[in-house]
């Protein structure tokens, strides 16, 4: 359900192992010279960058533009949630890896399908000192059912009967229905605590530069200076020493023109940014003032086909048009990091671990190698007859989408389909997702697309049949079913098995063209150190970890 | 004179109502409603929407709303930003200033600029004018995305004199962020200035009354000073005067480019959000600046041209 098609920046996805091997040699990833033209394509993707050397005053990080609004229930772009995770902490708390583990809530119960229990932390303070309560929690959670605040993550609340106070320290969630992606959203923003006195207090401005926030994470908000910075300071009574914040603090600008960005990068003016966009990368390679660590990241590159009545109504000119595609070209072209051609929409983060990480992975080898096969394209093409109007593809002036764009079209011509390319401002095309005007007479549009947890389900959910993502309309009783019956199994082996059904089926009829899985990339500068490479940091304290370079 | 004065501010008055009119049902009849954009990444149930629409009154008739609207805005209050959920007067406030220091700027650096350019020009036909025409020829031709991207990677990145991005604190750090963004802003309209300058100065060079003067044997400089140059910046002032005031929504690219939080960039950002409440309050504020600009320019007119003073009367 997470969409991550707003900012152009940050939208770039992984692949290979999960192995945690740092980058072998800053100068290497660095020097970008030998390795086809400042291309990236070989480099290793980690986990998370080097551990800091220890502390550091002062640290300067580029947003791709100012967040709307920092209330963790508007919270869903790169923007927002990347400085939200630093502020506000969830109940339960994932790690680089996406792995979750105990948050604010010390441990959780599940006594029966439809009933979460959770142990809330004691002695958590909240930036201002305040004790957090289990009444905060509570507050926090019904946050999200009320009509009136309007919540970006009610979607996943439509299965919660009700969220009450059972005990000194405790909270206990009801649900209608079995539903195994609630507990897991518990560990990202759908799962925040924010101190119920304040929200209250603040009103509409809660979450605004005139209200503010209050809650528990390693930072706080110090200021946001409109238009211009937010500026976060290190939260000295924070309940988990541990990973307590390594800086004094930290000021995000935002910096929404590539070009503005490569220069603040390249000048020491900023000190790092996630997401570095494909045409200030090479600049900022050459200039050697940090480096460039790629890691693995849950969203992965699909055109979304938007109308499954339109030319491409029939199976077979989707599959002839995926086969088309010259994916490894595409990726020379526009992707500078690495890049593999993606065989299904959920990205190889989202597998998880042990078992279900297995069983994934085994589906993974079973799917048709993303191969262009132009002989059997045309096959395809002259068995359903070619459409008689031309296929529309939207593009936003992204780079990355325009040399998709042409792609797609020139896939089109070597099989004799006709793709007419239809561009659209950047601004508006974030209205193609929500608006289904907006996408009138359009048949494919490009998305990064992201899970929020290590679950593939969160991905597969998407064709349900009244799901807001399902935009080609897609409507299957045999997979809405499976849908239901993996949402309420609790064994993650077993629920693997059925959601791998659930990929083969997407992956069959071609509802989306997967393109690629590219890597999460974060520029850091020579005097800083220690954040996630992957894009954990939507929903993970990494700001915290973040301190000078050894 | 106060009458005259009087006179236009009611006119002012006027304009403004009319054009809010305009403005508001402009935005009104263009497809879209900031339903979807509230509603963003879910499948809404009918009764969020009912939610929604009841909180930003969409579902009133439009005269309704604008009564509403130019009420509340009447007691400065413009409503609240639909995708930043924020005051919209507090959200202008804060990056008002910024822009309004550019366009300042930029215009100093146009007018100075221009009429340095365009006199000399005039004055010293041959190699000099030859040169300006060239040289305002080339900045005429500038755009400023172009401009600043020049002006960053030698000043700023090359040798490190400015800042790459950002507004500035204080007076002294606004001037120094604001200089290459202002340069950039201008630079095209100082060729601009430089030529309509120059072509009212060569033909009041040519009148009759000039002529007079020199037979006359007033010193050359007084000549050019009382007899050319006051007439010659008649139709500058009039075209100075529309420049500026159509800068305030111009400075977008250039606000881009150098990270400036400004309301060009927020107006554009606006329109294509459908973001109502925050471009009509921006429309409104450049309406404003035009009908302002043009009586500051009429009230300067007649001091120029004691001609116009009749009519002023």
């Amino acid at each position: 359900m997470a969409t991550g098609p707003r900012t152009a920046r940050g939208t770039v996805t992984a692949a290979g192992l999960a192995t945690a091997v740092l980058l072998a040699g800053c100068s290497e990833a660095s020097s970008g010279g030998e390795d086809g033209g400042g291309q990236q394509r070989d480099a290793e993707l980690v986990l998370t960058t080097p551990a800091a050397a220890g502390e550091i005053d002062r640290i300067s990080w580029a947003l791709g533009s100012e967040p709307l609004s920092l209330d963790w229930v508007y919270s869903y772009d790169y923007p927002p949630n990347t400085v939200v995770s630093n502020v506000c902490e969830s109940l339960l708390r994932i790690d680089e890896s996406f792995t979750p583990g105990p948050g604010l809530a010390e441990s959780f119960d599940n006594p029966d399908p439809t009933t979460w229990v959770y142990a809330i932390r004691p002695d958590v303070t909240f930036h201002d000192g305040s004790t957090m309560t289990a009444e905060d929690v509570a507050f926090s959670l019904n946050r999200h059912l009320d009509e009136e605040v309007g919540s970006y993550w009610s979607g996943f609340y439509s299965n919660v009967e009700s969220v009450a106070v059972t005990g000194p320290l405790e909270v206990t969630v009801k649900l209608t229905q079995p539903d195994v992606l609630f507990n897991q959203m518990m560990a990202v923003a759908g799962g925040v605590v924010g101190k119920q006195s304040f929200i209250e207090a603040a009103g509409e401005d809660h979450g605004t530069p005139d209200g503010g926030l209050m809650c528990t994470g390693p930072f706080a908000l110090q200021e946001w200076s409109k238009g211009e910075s937010i500026t976060l300071a290190r939260h000295d009574g924070y309940w988990d020493g541990a990973n307590a914040a390594q800086a004094e603090t930290i000021e995000f600008s935002f910096l929404s023109d590539a070009a503005a960005l490569a220069n603040a990068l390249v000048t020491g003016a900023v000190d790092g940014t996630y997401g570095v966009p494909e045409s200030a990368l090479r600049k900022v390679l050459e200039s050697g003032a940090g480096n460039v660590y790629y890691g693995r990241q849950t969203s992965t590159r699909n055109l979304i086909v938007a109308d499954l009545e339109g030319p491409l109504g029939d199976v077979r000119i989707r599959q002839a048009l995926s086969l088309a595609l010259d994916r490894e070209g595409f990726a020379d072209a526009a992707i500078p990091g690495p890049s593999e051609p993606s065989r299904a929409v959920a990205s190889k983060l989202t597998w998880g671990e042990g078992a279900a990480g297995e069983t994934f992975a085994a589906a993974w080898e079973e799917l048709p190698a993303p191969e262009q096969d132009i002989e059997r394209a045309k096959e395809l093409v002259a068995e359903a007859g070619a459409p008689d109007r031309p296929i529309v593809i939207a593009q936003s002036p992204a780079p990355v989408q325009q040399v998709l764009a042409n792609e797609v079209q020139a896939a089109g011509k070597r099989i004799g389909l006709e793709v007419e390319i239809e561009p659209i401002a950047a601004e508006a095309y974030s209205a193609l997702f929500g608006d289904a005007e907006a996408r009138e007479g359009i048949d494919l549009f490009h998305t990064t697309w992201y899970a929020d947890v290590a679950d593939p389900l969160q991905i597969y959910v998407n064709w349900q049949t009244d799901n807001f993502a399902n935009y080609g309309g897609w409507s299957d009783a045999d997979y809405d079913a499976l849908v239901d019956e993996a949402l309420q199994e609790g064994d993650a082996e077993a629920r693997a098995e059925m959601v791998v059904r659930l990929q083969e089926n997407v992956t069959e009829n071609v509802l989306w063209i997967p393109v690629d899985h590219s890597a999460n990339s974060v520029f850091l500068s020579d005097r800083i150190s220690g954040a996630p490479a992957t894009n954990a940091y939507l929903y993970y304290p990494w700001a915290a970890q973040l301190g000078a370079r050894g | 004179m106060s009458r005259f004065v009087l006179r236009r501010l009611y006119g002012l008055g006027v304009t403004l109502l009319l054009t809010s009119f305009l403005v508001f049902g402009a935005m009104h009849v263009a497809p879209g409603d900031p339903t979807s954009f509230l509603l963003s990444g879910r499948t809404p149930s009918p009764e969020a929407v009912a939610a929604v629409r009841a909180q930003y009154h969409l579902d009133d008739p439009v005269l309704v709303q604008y009564g509403r609207w130019i009420g509340d805005a009447l007691t400065g209050d413009f409503g609240r930003s639909v995708q930043f959920r924020q005051e919209v007067g507090g959200l202008l406030g804060a990056r008002l200033p910024t822009t309004v220091a550019l366009v300042a700027y930029a215009s100093v650096i146009m007018v100075v600029g221009g009429l340095l350019l365009g006199f000399l020009s005039a004055l010293r036909p041959g190699k000099v004018d030859r040169a300006v025409l060239f040289g305002t020829t080339a900045a005429v031709a500038t755009p400023s995305f172009v401009a600043a991207i020049g002006l960053i990677s030698l000043f700023a990145v090359g040798l490190g004199w400015f800042p790459t991005f950002g507004a500035g604190e204080g007076l002294v750090g606004t001037v120094h962020s604001l200089t290459l963004p202002a340069i950039a802003l201008g630079l095209s309209l100082v060729g601009l200035l430089a030529r309509v300058t120059r072509a009212s100065m060569v033909e009041e060079l040519r009148r009759d009354h000039v002529d007079m003067a020199r037979l006359r044997g007033l010193p050359e400089g007084e000549v050019v000073r009382r007899h050319v140059a006051r007439n010659a910046l008649v139709p500058v002032v009039t075209i100075t005067g529309t420049i500026v005031s159509g800068l305030l929504v111009a400075t977008a690219i250039v606000e881009t480019a150098f990270g400036l939080p400004g309301i060009g960039s927020m107006l554009v950002q606006s329109v294509v959000t459908r973001d109502f409440p925050v471009v009509q309050a921006i429309c409104l504020l450049v309406v404003l600046a035009f009908v302002l600009a043009n009586l500051v320019v009429d009230l300067l007119l007649p001091v120029l041209d004691p001609r116009t003073r009749a009519y002023a009367s």
